[in-house]
């Protein structure tokens, strides 16, 4: 990254811990983590089963509140937010992908991409505008009227980004994002993460297990027993589509 | 896409299942609505058979002294209770005041003797002994013949009873006890209140009482001129009864009173059946809070999902709120519809104009809907604080 004064942090973590319990019985999934992404990276936020990289996430989704420590989201403290203040926050700033198929069945593909939009009170011709576009965007236009149900895995899963990416936030958040997927789909949804990183200057954090899916990352994170033990950038990056670029 | 388009497609989506769940909220609505409607039928069904009347009916009946207001004489039991001591001489006086309030008097008494086709045969008719002021104050009207003051007149039934029809009967000759009658007229088929006057026969009250060795009549029909003077008239024969009858052994019934009466036991009646057809609406709003919470627990990937993507805890609560208002406001629509239904035919059977009304419906909506609230605000408070992590969390 050249201009990276320019860019401000969208992630700014200290000393977060999160702990399930009371007392003896208390388990710490996140156990002290500090932790800086800048406006634009992609980072994978790796470790085993275990390692807290799930918590972390939705801590860092605002599915979740830290029990301790300070998270701010582009500047502004986040980390001890009322439930509406959190729920708004997440569906214009943040977007989520899951492992699996999270699309809402009965809903067809375009209303699943409007969804956010709906809870975050946008117009419904803005709405439309932008699911439109979104579907555009992951190439799946033709696709807006299907249900989800009529559509494969590596199309869901597109559907879902487009649905996250549709109300324009400034993160995007996926946790296991190939998990449910065959290698082609897998690689075409990674694809899609780095042009959209690239082109809107998307702020992605992915967590996975899969050394694979890291490689497609500009820096790694590693989590072990709720603890950051390494940040490293990612020097072989696997660039799916498009010309390779030399990481940081 | 707002929650009752939402709310919709989740029913639709287990049609099975919604049925079920508002199933008791069908039955409920429609036998409280059922209920409802019958009752109001029933009510004005009987006022209007008493407009029939101008409630210008007066009855004097025997009362034990000192006692309340016994049965009404005309409509139920309750005098015959009451050993009777009015008398034809009692019906004089009254007819004697000729005041400008009364316009008809008619002394009742019932004949304790068989009528038949032969002397001493029974064929279960009541025989009454009155006057001919009876039939116009009753409104009876006849088929032919007329009460000409020393012949039968018989109702439309025991006349079917005694020949096998109702034509030209005039002239035939009938029997109480074993004094040969002619019968002088036959009346009409009478509905309503007036309906018992189809199985009975109609002598001179003086040659009923003389055939049974009686002195005394059951009751003394008085009619007042006008709606404005029944309670001039009431004071009236009251006054003359009252000279008559020191010891107050009567009592003087307004048929409005009466109507007054009926309407009260109606109503309470309908309240305590609706009341009662209100429990079945309770066990249905406990069945459609169960089937939320059944549901809520099935969606807690999709209220995560929902709350990933931006929605607040007060779009889940509407959402889910929505779904038990909507499947209660549903069984209530199809328990309005089948009590519209029953109500027509029941209605129909009964011979009274039973139908739904603007306020059995209008309650039949306000119940469902505060069932649907009542009974989906728990399971929809439960769905909306879920939390997000935990809600997504469940595969």
């Amino acid at each position: 990254m050249l201009n990276k004064v320019e860019h401000a942090d969208v992630i700014d973590a200290k000393g977060l811990i999160r702990q399930h319990g009371q007392g003896n019985a208390a388990i710490k999934a996140i156990n002290g983590v500090d932790l800086t992404i800048k406006a634009g990276e992609m980072v994978a936020l790796m470790g085993p089963s275990g390692s807290g990289k799930s918590t972390l996430m939705q801590i860092l989704g605002l599915l979740d509140r830290p029990s301790q420590g300070e998270y701010f989201l582009a500047g502004k403290n986040v980390s001890r937010l009322k439930k509406g203040e959190a729920a708004s926050l997440r569906g214009r700033r943040i977007g989520f992908v899951f492992q699996g198929i999270h699309l809402l069945a009965r809903l067809s593909a375009i209303r699943n991409v409007e969804l956010p939009m709906v809870y975050a009170r946008f117009s419904s011709t803005e709405r439309r505008q932008r699911a439109e576009a979104s579907l555009a965007r992951v190439g799946l236009s033709a696709l807006a009227g299907r249900r989800p149900n009529q559509l494969s895995g590596g199309q869901a899963q597109r559907i879902a980004i487009a649905r996250a990416v549709a109300p324009g936030p400034e993160l995007l958040l996926a946790d296991e994002p190939t998990g449910a997927l065959d290698r082609a789909s897998g690689r075409d949804v990674l694809a899609l993460f780095q042009e959209l990183n690239q082109e809107l200057g998307l702020t992605i954090v992915i967590v996975t297990h899969d050394p694979l899916v890291g490689q497609h990352a500009q820096r790694i994170v590693e989590l072990e027993d709720g603890r950051i033990i390494a940040d490293r950038p990612v020097l072989d990056r696997i660039v799916a589509h498009g010309t390779p670029e030399v990481g940081v | 896409m707002n929650a009752f388009t939402i709310a919709l497609d989740s029913i639709w989506s287990h049609r099975l299942r919604s049925a079920l769940t508002a199933l008791g909220i069908v039955i409920g609505v429609f036998a409280v609505v059922t209920l409802i409607s019958l009752g109001s039928g029933v009510r004005s069904y009987v006022s209007g058979q008493f407009k029939v009347f101008g409630a210008t009916l007066i009855t004097v009946s025997p009362a034990t002294p000192g006692q309340g207001k016994p049965g009404h004489p005309r409509f139920g039991p309750g005098s015959q209770n009451v050993p009777s001591s009015l008398t034809l001489g009692d019906a004089q006086a009254i007819s004697r005041l000729h005041s400008n309030t009364i316009a008809r008097v008619a002394p009742v008494a019932v004949i304790p003797a068989p009528m038949g086709t032969a002397p001493g045969a029974t064929s279960g008719l009541s025989v009454i002994g009155t006057s001919a002021a009876y039939f116009p104050a009753e409104q009876l009207k006849f088929t032919g013949g007329r009460f000409n003051g020393s012949g039968v007149v018989l109702g439309s039934k025991a006349a079917v009873a005694l020949f096998g029809h109702q034509r030209h009967l005039e002239g035939r000759t009938v029997y109480l006890g074993k004094t040969a009658l002619t019968v002088s007229g036959v009346l009409k088929a009478s509905t309503g209140i007036t309906s018992s006057a189809n199985n009975m026969a109609f002598v001179p009250v003086t040659m009923g009482l003389h055939v049974v060795g009686l002195q005394n009549i059951s009751e003394i029909l008085v009619q007042a001129s006008s709606d404005q003077s029944v309670n001039q008239a009431v004071s009236a024969v009251t006054g003359v009864m009252n000279h008559r009858h020191p010891i107050r052994n009567f009592s003087v019934t307004k048929d409005t009173a009466f109507l007054t009466t009926i309407n009260k036991t109606l109503s309470t009646i309908t309240t305590f059946l609706s009341g009662l057809a209100a429990i079945s609406l309770l066990v249905g709003g406990i069945g459609i809070m169960n089937i939320m919470l059944v549901t809520v627990t099935e969606r807690f990937r999709e209220i995560g999902i929902r709350k990933a993507l931006g929605a607040r805890d007060g779009d889940i609560l509407v959402q889910f709120l929505a779904e038990s208002v909507l499947l209660s406001l549903l069984g209530g629509a199809i328990g309005v519809g089948l009590s519209a239904i029953a109500s027509h035919v029941i209605g129909k059977v009964a011979g009274f104009p039973a139908g739904l009304t603007v306020g059995s419906v209008g309650l039949a909506i306000g119940f469902s809907l505060g069932v649907g609230i009542v009974f989906g605000v728990l399971p929809a408070l439960r769905a909306s604080r879920l939390m997000p992590a935990e809600a997504l969390r469940t595969e």
